[in-house]
Order: C-alpha cells, then structure tokens, then sequence
C-alpha cells in the first residue's frame, strides 16, 4: 500500500465525519423549511398534511395578537440603523488605528471586549444603567445602543483586517500627486475598502436582526422579531413561527448570495479583460 | 505617510466615538452588574450599602451550587465534542480536499447556517428532534430503532446535540486559520527527516495549530456558558443553567440575584480566558 | 564465475529510470533518467516551470511518479515513502519548524531514528559548533537572520549523515551579497562529506560553478546533460543555447556537406558549420546552430569562411564586458561581447562585418522549435 493511499484513508474517515455533521447541521434547519409549507391541517410535526402556503397567509393576514408584522419591521428599521452607524463607527476606529494614538492596546482591547462580553449579561447591565438613570427602555433607542455594541467588534475587526491588506503607498501615490487627506481618502482609500465597508454592513445588519439576549432587556414593551418569537414559542410552537425562520433564514441567504456575487463581479472587473 | 497622520490628534478624535460608546453600553454596565451585586437593602437605588450578604444567600444554597457545577459539565462536555469535531472538520475542509471548488462549497455549507439566526436555528432543531421527529423517522427508516426515541428533545441530550451544532463552527473556525497558515513545505521537511505522518501530525501540525484550537475552546466556553436559549427552545424549560438562572431571577424581579449569578458568569469566564492565555499567547497569531 | 570474476560495478547513489508523471493534462515530468555517482554535485537548472522541481520531489518521495523507477544507492525504493529514504532535503524558503528551536530543529531527524537522547545531544552540539551556529541553539527560527535560517537548514538536513541531499533553489531566498560565500561553502562542505548533492536552481552561474554534473531541463525534459564546461562550450540544443548567456542561435535550412562542414543558409546569409559527431541531416531541413557572442571577430580577413554584415544598434556595459547589440539582414541581431577592457572600436550606428572562424560554429542536434 503506497504511503499515499493510507493518507486518503484517513482523508475518507474524516470527511465522513464532515459529511456526518454537514447533514446533521442542515437537516434541523430542512425539517423546518419543509414543515413550514405543511397543509392547513398540519401540525409542528410530520406528517404535513398536504402542501400549501397556509403559514405564510396566516403570517400575512395575522390580527393584533400574533401579528409579526410590526415586530418585523422594528427589527428591519433597528437593523438598518445599526448597520449604518457600526459602518462610520468601525472605520473611523480602524482608521484612528492606523494613527497609532495613545492608547491604542488598551483601544484595541475595549472593542474587544463587546466580543467577548455575553449578551445576557450587556443587556442585564445596560438595563440596570437605564433604571439607575430612570429612562425607559425602547427598541430604537436603548436596545439601539446596545446592539450597536454588539455589532462594532466585529465591524472593527473587519474593518483592521482590511486596512492589513491594504497598501499605503497607494495613498502616499495620492498624496504625491496633490491630493489633501481627505480627498486622498475619499478618492482612493474609499472605493479600495469598498468590499469590507458592505461587509461590516452586512455584519451590523445581521448581529442586530438575530440578536435576542441584548434585546430582550432593553427594548422595552415594543419588541423585536426574535422576542416576538419567543413569545410566541412560549406560548405555542405553531408552524407560523417555521414559515417566519424559513422567510428569515431565504433572506438572508440571498442577500449573502447577492454581495458575493457582487464581490465576485467587482474582482473580474479589476482583474479586467483585454477586450 | 498615509491619509492619517501618526499620534496626531485626528486618530484621536476618530478613535473616541466608538471608544466611548463601547465604554457606556458594556464596560460601564457591567462595572454596574458588579455593583448591584453588593448591595445592601431592597430599593433599586445608589444609596444602599455594601455588603456580601447576596452572595452568602446564593452560595449557601446547595441546588445553585450544582447548577453551577452542572453549567461547567455541560459546557466541558460540549468543548470536548465541537473540539474534536471542529479539528476533524477543520484538517478535512483545509487539508484533505484537494479540488478547490468542493472546497469552497463544503465550507460554504459549513459557514453558512452561521449567518442565520441561532435563535431559529434552536428552534428548527424541535420538529428534527421530536418524537415524529425527521431523527427518529430516518433511525427507524434504517432500522436502529424501533419505537421513536422521546429522549431527543426536552432533554439534555437534545440541547447538547443542539449546542454541538451551533457551536463546532466557533470551535473549528480559528483552527482553519491556523492550518491555512502552516506552509505545506513544513509538513514535507519533517517527512524527509524521516517523520511519519502521524507523527508529523503530533510533533508539527497540532502544536502549531494549538493557538487555533484554544481561541476556539475560549468561543465555545464562553458561548456555552452564557447560553439559555437552547435551554428555553430545545430543552422546553425542563432543564436549567446558569444563564437561564439569571433570566429567572431578572423576571422575578430579584435584581440583586440576577446581579450576583451575573458576576459569578463572568468571574467562571475571566478565569476560563485566563487559563487559556496562559497556555497561549494569543497575540502571537499570525506572527 | 567465482565471486572475484563479477566485475565491480561502482554503486550508483541514485539512478533515475524513465521517470514520467503528469498532473491531469500538464506533463511535468517526460521521460527523465539520470545517474548519479557516488558523492556527485549534480545541478538541474532549467527554467520556472521545467520540471526539475517536480523530478526533486519524486526522488524525496513526496510526488509519486506515474511510471518509472528510482533507485536510491542500488535500491529501488519508487513507492517508498519518504520517511523511508536515504535523503534530505534542503526547502526553499528553509521550511524550519517555528515552534523548535535550533538544537530541537537539528536534533529532530535524529530523534525520528530513535537515537538515545545523549546521543542526540552530544551530535547536535557538534554539527552546531561545525555549522558555527552553537550560539543560536536556543533561538527559534523568527529570531534568525536569512544567513542563519540557511545553516540551521543545512545542519538540521546533513545531521543524519544521508546518501543524498535534495536542495531545491537553497540559496534564492538569500541576499545576493550572501549567495557567493553560501556557494563557496556549500561547495566545500559537500566535497569533505562525501554526500552526493541534488541541487535545482534557475540559476546559471550556480550551476555551472557549483556542479560536477549540470543537467539542462525544458517542457519536462532533459534537453542536455554533462560536466558543466562541456555544455557550455557544446549546446546541443537551440534551447541550450539560448538559455545560457552569451549564446548567439541561428535559424536556417541545411545544405551540402563538404569534409564533415555542413553548409546553413540563414536569413543573415550562408554559413559553414563543422558536423562533428551529428549525423549529416537532410539537405533542406530546418536547422540551427549557435555561435558565443565573445567568440566573433571584428572585421575579420578573407580566411575566416563566416562573415556577416551587421549595424551596430546599441553597445551596453555590464561588468567585465562591453556588448554590442547589432542588427543585419532580416531585422536578425546579433551580439558581440567584447572582454578585456579594450577601447571601444564600434559606434552605435556604424556599420561592421563580424566573423567567426569554423570550429565556434556549433550545430545543434534537434531541430528549433
């Protein structure tokens, strides 16, 4: 048996067990988006009774009481405005580090600390600093706050990996050429730290849109989807609540499907062909 | 030379709105949760004294003190599996696949559920665990059981499987990194210096890809030490850790509990960060 | 046949038999044999891409080749692992394992061979002090110089005393100002040890100063090999010859051979090549044969039978030579060096015959590409 043959051996048991855990980790997630397309009759589980867009309707027509639609776009809104705001926050942070002011470990490490920080105990913490200083909590003003917290760790990493890559003599170029700071900025820094800009858009999207724990303490008595969920959960697990995750989850597959292939697209272009 | 000056005063003008903000919305809160914890009297007010009392109250109980003991089995336990599960994965994706399109596609599907939310994801898992569960009816299909397991779900059987999902891509993702950096010439010297590769394995690729495996152990621990909601989804609210403790005590008004359960998580999650530092320099990645 | 009549066959330390192997349409190695005798410095120079990386690897045993044996001193050892080797093997960019230091580094093979722990020791001690790196012992490879990293390879590559040591491009990731002593060193060391050396470099002047053995590889094959100064002076190939410096190749169509004298018609005109020991080709067919560029006479007299009519376009000065860059018939340019620091005798623009006499006219064996 040539010494290569046992390496693919070995290169076969260990992808039986990615195999293994790829089926076992979508499979969760298939159950539901099958279910979620169950008859009028169906229930949380098989069988499904049918196949139809029952749910959905449901979701769609709701009355006050189960109605996720106000929640949805709460969360929608809360998401879009932490998005923006980690953006300008990660890289003015990350630009601010390549300034090497005082203090930048102890910076570096303050960020990272959002990371580390578990949301239970942020939101916990956040909401006693609410009480002490006697306002009530809302979802588009303290959970705001605190998921923009959450968001900009990782805003701020993408943002410091980013500028690693990116060459600085391309702005001393600029700058040699007569642009000021800024205009070197705007004209050459900008558009080369494009991809991660909308990647930590991405990011500060997500983190708010799933986020359950942070919310949960301070968003007051609006909630978002995720406590709308739960609620719900608590009370009883129906298959709307799967047509809600299948919705959520199609989402944001292709929203992550249409940026890569955005990002794919704007590297052929710099690649450029000759025609 | 670049579009900002060293030391000047702008990086620190830029640096100070995202500083500020991460100090009022985690570091002062949690200084708080601190705080709160040792007060004294039963308003919520800056006025009470300080005192250990909340403290004495919650670790004379015995139950808190297993529940406790049982947070760090569970959470152990899960290191133990998304460890060995995130390295296998993390050496197949990086070093078994050769056709570099299957290995964008496997990673893909390993990533991407990440990206969804783990709020969701918890709950998909109890129509997959249930007893007329996608589980049980494939294991009956292939004939290893006959009657549907009820054990999946409510149970902690269910939540680990559930947390093991969640929670391997955290474990396996640093490791990647590392992998990826180890030039394939390392791997070729140690052969040619008369090295198996299982022991090429042991002596080169494990110690260099150590970094890698703590930070993922410190993700997995700290994850899984905090984490309620797939106690509350999966485990139906029949079990109980320490962060579904602190929610209990936060409904029930028990501010001071909530406090002091809190400064426990944490102190559980310096002392886990610090031995991990202590077994690797963290900062010496990529270096 | 008692035992003193077998004849002593001197034990080849590798033997390279049709070795061949392919990676899905690319051929990267074609048909490559070779002998290496006992404590040889071979050079496989070639150009990016020719092969000669790959033909290392199988010898190491880390490319398996698709057909072909391999014999390592007289034993075949083509699907042996390379754990299982008489070899080393000296990487490009050192390949030292970041988390050992030096001593752990050097000592490791030895430890793969199981060696009693003082015994490792004490070796290692001695080939550091020998390698003059004994002061580095505790260090780890990102607290080396790229002087240092290169003797921490060597050391921990020879420390086991194998048959053969495989050096893929050793000395490219090296300042230039380092490279001469490394060479001279290397060199020496090899001679003293006795291990035959493998070394794979693009590089010319490494080969031809370093090798006993040069072996001239292109698109996966051996276009030439032999001791270096017979390649120089005798390119069989236009490929040869045009990869090493100072070669001047013509292109033309065979014509009658006259006294073992071949004639070639060029587009610069019509030429009288000596045969030597090639089989006279058909009249007509496409040829081409090579001249040196120091080898060409200025203004040569009536008696030299090779004369072409150039105009002199550039003159360049490199270090020990002025050359001259010219164009003639056909926009074909020629060059002329000139060594000895003579006074300069063409002006740029000028026009000028150049000559060669006979026998530094080399014909090549295949035809041009």
């Amino acid at each position: 048996m040539h010494w290569k043959t046992r390496s693919r051996l070995t290169g076969w048991l260990l992808g039986t067990v990615t195999i293994g855990f790829l089926l076992f980790q979508w499979a969760p997630m298939f159950t539901m988006f099958t279910l979620s397309f169950s008859g009028e009759n169906g229930g949380t589980t098989f069988p499904m009774n049918g196949v139809s867009l029952h749910w959905y309707r449901n979701l769609w027509e709701a009355d006050l009481f189960d109605d996720f639609k106000p929640p949805m776009l709460r969360s929608f809104l809360l998401a879009l405005a932490c998005s923006a705001t980690t953006v300008v926050l990660s890289v003015c942070a990350a630009q601010a580090m390549r300034g090497r002011f005082r203090g930048n470990g102890l910076y570096f490490y303050l960020l990272l600390l959002g990371l580390m920080a578990p949301g239970i105990l942020v939101g916990f913490g956040f909401a006693i600093l609410t009480r002490l200083l006697g306002i009530e909590g809302a979802w588009n003003t303290t959970a705001y706050v605190v998921h923009v917290s959450w968001a900009l760790p990782f805003g701020f990493l993408t943002m410091l990996a980013v500028f690693n890559r990116f060459d600085p003599k391309l702005e001393e170029a600029a700058l040699t050429l007569g642009a000021t700071r800024l205009t070197a900025f705007r004209r050459i820094t900008w558009p080369l730290i494009l991809p991660g800009v909308i990647g930590t858009a991405l990011f500060g999207f997500s983190l708010s849109y799933d986020e359950y724990a942070r919310t949960l303490f301070t968003s007051g008595s609006d909630g978002t989807l995720p406590l709308a969920v739960m609620a719900q959960l608590d009370r009883q697990l129906t298959p709307e609540l799967y047509a809600i995750g299948t919705a959520t989850t199609a989402m944001s597959l292709i929203v992550i499907s249409l940026c890569a292939i955005g990002f794919w697209l704007r590297a052929r272009a710099l690649r450029g062909s000759p025609t | 030379m670049s579009t900002i000056r060293l030391r000047s005063p702008a990086a620190f003008w830029l640096a100070l709105p995202a500083g500020l903000w991460m100090a009022l919305a985690v570091v002062l809160p949690v200084l708080l949760i601190v705080w709160v914890s040792l007060w004294g009297g039963t308003s919520v007010s800056p006025n009470n004294p300080i005192t250990f009392d909340n403290y004495q109250r919650f670790l004379s109980n015995q139950n808190y003190l297993w529940l406790i003991g049982d947070t760090l089995v569970q959470t152990a336990m899960i290191m133990a599996i998304t460890g060995v599960l995130g390295y296998c994965i993390a050496y197949f994706l990086t070093v078994k696949v050769a056709s570099p399109g299957w290995r964008v596609a496997l990673f893909l599907a390993f990533v991407i559920p990440f990206w969804t939310s783990t709020l969701i994801r918890a709950i998909a898992f109890v129509p997959f665990l249930g007893v007329n569960g996608l589980l049980n009816q494939a294991l009956m299909a292939i004939g290893l059981i006959e009657r549907p397991i009820q054990a999946f779900l409510y149970s902690r059987l269910g939540i680990s499987m559930a947390q093991v999902s969640l929670y391997t891509l955290l474990a396996s993702g640093p490791v990647v990194y590392m992998l990826n950096s180890i030039p394939p010439a390392l791997r070729e010297a140690a052969m040619t210096l008369k090295a198996p590769p299982i022991i090429v394995f042991w002596r080169i690729i494990l110690p260099l890809t150590l970094p890698g495996i703590v930070i993922g152990q410190v993700l997995v621990f700290l994850n899984v030490l905090a984490d309620f909601i797939t106690v509350t989804t999966v485990g139906g609210n029949k079990l109980a850790f320490l962060g579904n403790l602190i929610l209990l005590f936060y409904e029930g008004s028990q501010i001071r509990a909530t406090a002091v359960v809190s400064v426990l998580l944490m102190l559980l999650m310096l002392a886990g960060v610090t031995l991990a530092l202590r077994v690797v320099d963290i900062r010496k990645i990529g270096g | 046949m008692t035992l003193a009549d077998v004849p002593v066959i001197p034990q080849l330390d590798l033997e390279l038999r049709h070795i061949r192997k392919r990676y899905g349409d690319f051929v990267a190695v074609n048909d490559v044999s070779l002998q290496v005798g006992k404590g040889q410095f071979i050079c496989l120079l070639g150009p990016s891409g020719c092969g000669k990386t790959t033909t290392l690897r199988c010898v190491a045993g880390l490319e398996e080749p698709d057909a072909g044996d391999i014999l390592i001193g007289g034993r075949e050892v083509t699907g042996e692992p390379p754990w299982k080797r008489d070899i080393a093997m000296m990487f490009q960019d050192f390949a030292l394992f970041p988390h050992m230091t030096v001593a752990k580094q050097v000592g490791f093979g030895l430890e793969m061979l199981k060696k009693p722990k003082a015994q490792i020791a004490a070796r290692v001690a001695e080939v550091l002090k020998a390698f003059e790196i004994g002061h580095l012992a505790e260090r780890r490879p990102a607290q080396l110089s790229g002087g240092q990293k290169q003797r921490v390879a060597l050391a921990r590559a020879m420390v086991t005393e194998p048959r053969i040591l495989l050096l893929d491009e050793p000395i490219g990731a090296l300042d230039y100002s380092l490279r001469e002593t490394v060479m001279l060193e290397l060199k020496t060391l090899q001679k003293r040890s006795g291990i035959s050396f493998i070394w794979v470099t693009h590089d010319q002047n490494e080969a031809f100063s370093l090798g006993d053995h040069v072996v001239v590889m292109n698109h996966a094959r051996i276009e030439q090999q032999g001791r270096p100064d017979e390649v120089l002076s005798r390119p069989r190939t236009a490929f040869v010859a045009g990869f090493i410096q100072g070669n001047n190749v013509l292109e033309g169509k065979a014509g009658l051979v006259r006294d073992g004298v071949l004639e070639v018609m060029t587009a610069l005109g019509t030429f009288r090549v000596p045969l030597l020991d090639l089989a006279p080709p058909a009249a007509g067919s496409a040829l081409s044969f090579s001249v040196r560029a120091e080898r060409l006479i200025e203004r040569p007299g009536e008696d030299v039978p090779n004369r072409i009519a150039l105009r002199c376009i550039t003159v360049e000065y490199f270090g020990a030579f002025r050359r001259h860059v010219l164009e003639g018939a056909g926009g074909t340019v020629v060059k002329y060096d000139q060594f000895g620091a003579l006074p300069q005798s063409i002006r740029e623009g000028e026009n000028i015959v150049l000559g060669w006499s006979l026998d530094n006219g080399v014909l090549h064996r295949a035809p041009p590409a």
